[in-house]
């Protein structure tokens, strides 16, 4: 219909997601909790109770743990990852055209002002934080400044100003902590099985020993070895789409795909590593500046899709 | 029984109402304070214009004609200020006479290294994205409320609610050209 509603409805979905993932994330840390509390109250007792008191109670910790894990996240991760980056904030002298371009897309995208923020580094990079809308956070490296002209620099801050308009940075927040929290949790359920099999070898046996469980085990370590990888691909994936749509939406702002194109043509050759950057961050950046730009950062846990298949998407936009 | 189910339906009306209600109000405000964003812009523009024509006044001295052309566009805006249908024309003209005059400012080197000028111009640059950027963020703002209290069902109560239609702004000449695509 209009172009304001593909941005909206972009938001309304990652706001369901989030919520979506919180509850995923919930449920399956209390299930976890759950198996270790009730695996331990049955090694103690000698036979699995069906109902285990220490597992639910363990449950109980892990939904807590979970969410408050979540919550802090969410309400402190923003000005970690500013601390981190070394991004100085700066006012409209130091880059008056930096802040009029920003201040230009915060009205075509509808959204208040967010803070303009300088890298000091030669790279040419930038990236958004800010877990809600209103507020957040753009920061962009002082060779962009320097390096592109006007539309390209617009097309840039257009693409960062998408990401918070669609609330993709708080979205990608959650969805890191669930992989983390998946990694973890895999972690604690393959060591508990090591010392449940320590117990049961000692002569702590039980009259269903049997083949049935051994398979079981067996499958709960390949699922415990295998989820955090699939997590990650997952994780991966959404971050990588996030950025085709934030590409999308950054035209819808600028109506004019060239300056995106263009900027990152440039960005493609210069987006080295600099001081600041780190695995941590690099999935918010617009190039992603840990990895090298080869055919393989089209690769399964690549953040970011290669920068030819964006150019190629962004001039299908045109036609 | 039959006093549950019409009490029932009763609530949902109104329930249906307050969503309807809160929804129009919500997209009515976004379209105003786009509005009130567009005619932000456009003052500045008014006001930014006189100060670059002072600057470059000495060194464009074979442009008078090209300057005169500016002023007298940005007169004919700032009279038709307040009236969205002359607004629109007037400032379509106002743009093309300073996108002529920047194109001339491009010839004058000593221009270039005059940082009061390049100053204006940044300014006056982005005060024509920011109006272009207001006016496309108020017309989707429009078309997505007049869509939604033309539809059904809500057609039924917008109006009676006190939701009349809000007109686009448009300024001819200004908007993005879609690229032409020739086939033969």
């Amino acid at each position: 219909m209009s172009a304001t509603t593909d941005f909206v409805a972009a938001q309304k979905q990652n706001r369901r997601n989030t919520v979506l993932l919180l509850a995923i994330l919930t449920v399956l840390a209390a299930a976890v909790g759950y198996g270790a509390g009730a695996l331990l109250e049955g090694q103690a007792s000698g036979g699995m109770p069906l109902v285990s008191n220490a597992g639910v109670a363990a449950a109980a910790i892990m939904a807590v743990v979970s969410v408050g894990w979540s919550l802090l996240s969410l309400a402190l991760g923003d000005k970690m990852v500013l601390a981190m980056s070394g991004a100085k904030t700066i006012d409209k002298a130091d880059a008056p055209q930096l802040y009029n371009v920003v201040e230009e897309i915060s009205i075509a995208a509808g959204v208040p002002m967010p803070k303009v923020m300088v890298l000091e580094t030669d790279a040419l990079n930038a990236f958004a934080t800010g877990n809600k809308v209103g507020g957040g956070t753009i920061a962009v490296t002082r060779g962009l400044i320097d390096t592109l002209n006007r539309d390209e620099l617009q097309g840039v801050v257009a693409h960062e100003m998408a990401h918070l308009a669609n609330l993709d940075t708080r979205y990608m927040v959650v969805v890191g902590v669930t992989v983390g929290l998946i990694a973890l949790v895999c972690d604690m359920l393959l060591r508990s099985m090591a010392w449940g099999g320590v117990g049961r070898s000692s002569g702590n046996s039980n009259k269903k020993g049997g083949s049935g469980g051994g398979i079981l085990i067996i499958l709960l370590i390949v699922v415990a070895i295998f989820a955090p990888l699939a997590a990650k691909a997952v994780q991966m994936a959404v971050s990588r789409q996030r950025e085709y749509l934030a590409d999308a939406t950054s035209v819808q702002f600028t109506r004019n795909p060239n300056g995106l194109i263009q900027a990152l043509g440039k960005l493609a050759e210069k987006a080295a590593p600099f001081p600041g950057v780190s695995r941590a961050t690099q999935h918010l950046f617009i190039v992603n500046p840990v990895q090298t730009f080869t055919t393989r950062s089209s690769a399964l846990l690549a953040t970011h899709p290669d920068i030819a298949d964006r150019i190629a998407r962004l001039r299908n936009l045109g036609r | 029984m039959s006093f549950w189910i019409v009490l029932g339906i009763i609530v949902a009306i109104g329930l249906w109402l307050v969503a309807l209600y809160n929804g129009l109000v919500g997209g009515r405000n976004q379209a105003q304070t786009a509005w009130s964003q567009i005619d932000v812009q456009l003052k500045r523009r008014h006001d930014l214009i006189p100060n670059l024509v002072q600057v470059v006044k000495d060194a464009m001295g074979y442009e008078q004609e090209t300057l005169t052309k500016v002023i007298q566009a940005r007169n004919n805006a700032v009279a038709a200020t307040g009236n969205p249908a002359q607004a629109g024309p007037a400032e379509a003209a106002l743009t093309q006479a300073t996108r002529g005059l920047f194109a001339l400012m491009e010839n004058y080197p000593q221009l270039k290294a005059n940082d009061n000028a390049m100053q204006l111009q940044e300014e006056l640059t982005t005060t024509e994205n920011k109006i272009a950027f207001a006016r496309q963020f108020y017309n989707d703002s429009v078309n997505s409320y007049n869509v939604r209290r033309q539809s059904f069902p809500a057609v039924l109560a917008a109006a009676s609610l006190g939701f009349g239609p809000i007109e686009l702004f448009n300024m001819p000449e200004t908007e993005r050209e879609v690229p032409k695509v020739a086939l033969r």
